[in-house]
């Protein structure tokens, strides 16, 4: 039992003012509240009495539950109000879930990414439900003149066991809703858990599975208009003049013009991030007959000169604000490779240093260097870019694909000159993310153009603008160096490790703390390809190479790799080299271990390649055993077994969906994902060039195991994915004799 | 590796006994023939077009269909003539990325009829599905394969009934403009055309032919 | 602009669009049936597969001149009642992550259904290799095809 205080988290507890009738607040009308499946459509109350923020509940007793953040598959529509219910306490079967709007006087964190959903409101839920739990009862007691301690509940019902007096939540609902908010409340201890840890269906998937509007690119308002953008074809390219004269007199067109997003005296926050700001815009009646408009636009472009702008330093909310550039010119890949070859060679910027390592270098028996690299990457979400806006001279209402509503409203503000909260902001459920969708640029494109057609509009990317606008996974060098002893020991560790534009070496992680001489450095080259973050930045590359590495070092020492990571995590645990470690090396080990029992690692079988490997991120540690056969020259991976530690797991069934997802997307990006440039243009544009793992490349088991944990809740969309990138490289090793250094894989078979 | 050559299952549907054959009659009629070449025409029914011995031309025979086969062998014509049940793709000729299967009648099958995507012309703009009223691939008992064989196993191949979809010389000749061979001169957004011209092949088709269809030695 | 006479899930319409227009613009513009997706546009992710005829067309690159007077379901006609063994296995095998491409999926599985009441893994890979899930749901959408088998074979 853990006490809590409620004062942490007011705005959590705000009750709007009831409305007459008692109506839901919903964010339109065709969008019902979505029903748990798998029984019969509630019974709708006469009148719904708000607890706060999150819970509303019937007079019948139908609880109506918000979900906070915005779902783009990982299931959070589900799993936080299943949070919320475990600490109300009620039957599942009598709740329904509403998407909440971005109401951040309502609600906290309304951030889906990082893997930080779950985790970052875990106790804030808890208590939202455990209050609204508490009020109930305090209403009970006053009702029946009983003390407050003395009354418990069951799923719904409040009962007094002395006079055996009971209620329904129902019943005492409304007089719930007149209580103040109690100060401190106590939350379930885990053993009481009936709810989390157990497995509810997505309460959206009878709607997904009929085909009902859930996404902002099936929304349409009346005199709704259509538009479209025409974005550079390169990057360090810019609009230098339209010619519409074709287009304009086309079908259906409306208007075509240009405009200009984040103006110069804006400071752009984090996920400002855009790739063009001045673009020609097709408005028209209907979508088709836009797409053939823009066909006919002719357009001239020229090179842009060095692009500065303000920006914050970090995703951080009121971080410092820097002046940043865009170099001006046309990157090709072929360069990008050159340069980066160049800066492994040259000192980096110093991360970490532990011990002599410059001298146990030099004094080494043994060098083992290599070298990995991983080419840009599309997020190719399978919803295009779109977002719904209405922006009159006194509002603003938005709905589109958002990952982090909080950290765009700002900006929508500065640029429409309207007041923050003249914007509404409402969430869709997105066709896939990624971190892509953390990058609100579409809202302000849709919101521009709507501002200037004055008229409802909904923007419209086709897939080859949105593959092409950039906000790539950025690409990676990373050179490790092992230094072994006379005896095969290892006694140094090195790691250089760099990217365009960013940096991604985490020089407190595994294996620093293992091993008495390590040193990490970092550096990056600055480039006009826009870059964002894409499922585990940084991680799903440094998870690649490092234990694509370690896997190596193994085989040079003779050991097994498992044995070899959990000697090192041995050495972390017992006698730790330096003090910022970042991980916990039981955790790792014991994920490794389950890992190993699971796969039956010790067992050979007849054209089986098997690879290992683990990686820590998102606070959570995962290990992953791929097993790969070869049918033909082609690899296939046939079975996985994932070892996951993410602490408490809200939702069983829907994480191992998330797992299995994470594996497949990663095992299709370590074969397959790239994106090349040549002079700035993206060569790639759809899917018929840009290869996306397909069923028949799918394995066809996977294996997921959780620790069984107390843990709160740790990050679980994209722990699973890092690591088998380096599972798949280490296998194909086994399979080819080849070890793969550069993404993708597929790439290396190609010429080998 | 490329990818299709995962998938790839060469068929030698060559069949050594019509092979034979064409040499037996070959060895009694054209002894006067350069050795370099054998010729791969030959059987009754094409009496008509060979009435006159002396236009047998080996050496401008073998020469034509050089150039024929750099058509044959280029993707717009290679694609559909796949060694394995699955069609490629692109000027790069990669295994189709969908795995459509070529099916018993060489239309696809289950959720990849080739109809389901390929309409009945080229649909516009790039990477889009090419078109033809009559988008199929060779049927199952008729393979036709182009891709991996040799100048010398096509031609022979070609002049064997029972591997060229039991085409006669008039009905070979005539297949120079069936429809679907001419999308390969008209193959929409972004395809490379064939080495030659269509009335170039065609000249290059019915030279090879009428000069005794021989097949070069490799 | 001409009149074009469509059936769609059993329902006679009429849209005045150019001819030459998707089959795919015309039930999510025109006609509100928002279920079928845009995902590539030239027929390459199957997000679009609607049933002309029975067949699974990609409808992003089917113009709706080539559906005029011929049956089209969408995933919204699939079933009366939201019922066919493919919407019940799915929800049963909780198969959707995002959830944007599996009216796609659905409409594709449910051809092989027809055509293979009974399909193996390997027949299932090759029916569905044509729809993308960038989720990686399709270890779900093979379970999910076998347990819809099951229950189709009951019913009958």
């Amino acid at each position: 039992m853990t006490l809590v205080k409620t004062t942490l988290n007011r705005r959590s507890f705000l009750r709007a003012a009831l409305l007459a009738g008692g109506g839901m607040v919903l964010s339109f009308s065709w969008m019902a509240g979505c029903k748990p499946s798998g029984r019969k459509a509630l019974e709708m109350p006469e009148e719904w009495f708000e607890l706060n923020s999150y819970i509303k509940i019937g007079e019948n007793g139908v609880i109506s539950l918000s979900s906070p953040n915005p779902e783009f598959g990982q299931n959070v529509k589900t799993s936080m109000p299943m949070i919320l219910a475990e600490e109300l306490d009620v039957d599942w079967d009598n709740v329904v879930v509403e998407q909440a709007d971005f109401l951040p006087d309502r609600f906290k964190n309304q951030f889906t990414g990082g893997s930080q959903a779950i985790r970052s409101n875990w106790t804030p839920l808890r208590t939202v439900g455990a209050t609204a739990r508490q009020m109930l009862i305090l209403a009970a007691a006053k009702h029946w003149n009983v003390p407050a301690t003395e009354i418990t509940t069951e799923p719904g019902i409040l009962l007094h066991k002395a006079s055996g007096k009971q209620a329904s939540y129902g019943e005492m609902a409304s007089a719930a809703s007149q209580i103040p908010i109690p100060e401190e409340v106590e939350l379930k201890k885990v053993s009481d858990f009936k709810i989390i840890g157990t497995s509810k269906k997505n309460v959206d998937v009878k709607n997904i599975v009929n085909g009902k509007p859930l996404f902002s690119l099936d929304y349409k308002t009346e005199g709704m208009l259509t538009a479209m953008i025409v974005h550079p074809p390169a990057f360090g390219m810019q609009l230098k003049s339209i010619d519409d004269s074709a287009a304009i007199t086309m079908p259906g067109i409306q208007s075509i013009f240009t405009i200009d997003t984040l103006t110069g005296d804006i400071d752009q926050n984090f996920f400002d991030a855009t790739s063009f700001t001045k673009m020609a815009v097709v408005v028209g009646n209907s979508t088709w007959e836009v797409m053939q408009a823009k066909k006919a636009l002719k357009i001239a472009w020229e090179e842009e000169p060095e692009r500065v702008f303000r920006r914050s330093a970090s995703w951080m909310q009121g971080s410092e604000i820097i002046k940043a550039t865009f170099p001006p010119g046309l990157e090709s890949t072929d360069d990008h490779l050159a340069k980066m070859a160049e800066f492994t060679k040259k000192p980096g910027q110093i991360l970490r240093r532990d011990g002599d390592p410059e001298g146990a270098f030099k004094k080494a028996s043994k060098i083992i260097e290599r070298t990995y690299t991983a080419p840009f990457l599309a997020h190719n979400t399978m919803e295009p870019v779109n977002c719904f806006a209405h922006v009159t001279a006194e509002k603003a209402e938005l709905y589109g694909p958002l990952q982090a509503p909080e950290y765009i409203n700002a900006t929508l503000s500065q640029r429409l000159g309207l007041p923050k909260d003249k914007i509404h902001i409402k969430l869709a459920r997105m066709g896939g993310g990624f971190g892509l969708r953390a990058y609100g640029h579409h809202l302000i494109e849709a919101a521009v153009i709507s501002q200037q057609v004055k008229a409802p509009v909904k923007l419209v990317y086709t897939r080859e603008d949105e593959m092409t606008a950039g906000l790539y996974r950025p690409a990676y060098s990373a050179t490790y160096r092992a230094a072994l002893d006379e005896n095969n020991q290892l006694i140094a560790f090195h790691v250089k490790g760099g990217g365009i534009p960013e940096m991604p070496v985490a020089p407190h992680r595994f294996p620093a703390g293992a091993i008495d001489n390590y040193l990490a450095e970092g550096w990056s080259i600055t480039s006009n390809i826009t870059t964002g973050i894409f499922r585990a930045p940084r991680s799903n590359f440094m998870a690649c190479a490092e234990q694509s590495f370690l896997d190596e070092l193994a085989a040079e020492m003779g050991k097994d790799p498992i044995d070899f990571r959990l000697e090192l995590l041995e050495r972390a645990k017992t006698a730790p080299v330096g003090e910022n470690n970042d991980y916990q090396a039981d955790r790792y080990a014991g994920v490794l271990r389950l890992a190993r029992d699971k796969s039956n690692w010790n067992e050979t079988k007849q054209g089986i390649h098997r690879g290992v490997s683990a990686y820590f991120c998102h606070n959570s540690y995962v290990a992953e055993v791929v097993d790969l056969v070869m049918k033909n020259g082609t690899p296939k991976v046939e079975k996985v077994v994932a070892a996951i530690d993410c602490g408490i797991v809200v939702n069983k069934d829907a994480a191992v969906n998330m797992a299995e997802g994470a594996i497949v997307d990663g095992i299709g990006n370590a074969l397959f994902g790239e994106m090349p440039f040549k002079d700035g243009a993206p060569q790639k544009n759809n899917f018929p060039s840009y290869r996306m793992i397909r069923a028949n490349e799918a394995p066809k088991e996977i294996d997921v195991h959780f620790v069984g944990s107390e843990t709160d809740p740790t990050g679980m969309g994209e722990p699973p994915f890092a690591p088998v990138f380096a599972a798949v490289a280490n296998a194909l090793y086994k399979a080819t004799g080849t070890r793969f250094y550069n993404q993708p894989f597929i790439n290396g078979l190609t010429t080998g | 590796m490329k990818s299709k050559t995962g998938q790839k299952e060469i068929r030698h549907s060559y069949k050594l006994t019509a092979a034979l054959s064409v040499l037996a009659i070959l060895m009694t009629l054209m002894v006067t023939i350069s050795a370099r070449s054998e010729s791969a025409a030959f059987g009754s029914k094409d009496k008509e077009v060979f009435a006159d011995q002396r236009k047998r031309d080996s050496v401008k025979s073998v020469e034509a269909f050089s150039k024929v086969y750099s058509v044959l062998i280029s993707p717009r014509c290679v694609n559909c003539h796949p060694a394995g049940d699955v069609p490629l793709q692109g000027d790069d000729s990669h295994l189709h990325a969908m795995l459509p299967q070529r099916g018993k009648e060489g239309k696809g099958m289950l959720t990849m009829k080739c109809a389901n995507c390929h309409q009945s012309e080229n649909t516009r703009g790039p990477h889009t599905p090419p078109g033809n009223p009559n988008w199929h691939l060779p049927p199952a008992d008729m393979k036709m394969v182009f891709e991996g064989k040799s100048a010398s196993e096509l031609a022979k191949q070609l002049m064997d009934p029972a591997q060229n979809g039991h085409k006669d010389m008039k009905a070979l000749i005539a297949h120079a403009d069936d429809a679907l061979v001419l999308w390969g001169w008209e193959p929409g957004d972004g395809r490379t055309l064939p080495p030659l011209s269509h009335k170039e092949f065609k000249e290059a088709w019915i030279t090879w032919l009428k000069n005794g269809a021989y097949a070069p030695e490799k | 602009m001409a009149t074009t006479k469509l059936k769609i899930n059993g329902k006679e319409h009429a849209v005045d669009v150019d001819p030459s227009t998707p089959l795919l613009w015309v039930l999510r513009d025109h006609l509100n049936l928002v279920g079928t997706k845009y995902g590539c546009g030239v027929a390459s992710c199957g997000a679009c597969v609607v049933h002309l005829e029975g067949e699974a067309v990609r409808s992003c690159v089917t113009k709706v001149s080539r559906a005029a007077g011929k049956e089209v379901v969408t995933i919204e006609g699939l079933s009366e009642n939201g019922d066919h063994p493919l919407q019940q296995a799915w929800e049963q095998v909780d198969v959707p992550q995002c959830g944007y491409c599996q009216s796609g999926q659905i409409m594709s599985a449910a051809v092989l259904l027809r055509e293979i009441p009974n399909p193996t893994d390997e027949e299932i890979d090759l029916a569905m290799t044509g729809n993308i899930c960038r989720c990686g749901t399709y270890l779900r959408i093979r379970k999910a095809i076998h347990l819809a088998a099951e229950i189709q074979n009951e019913i009958k």
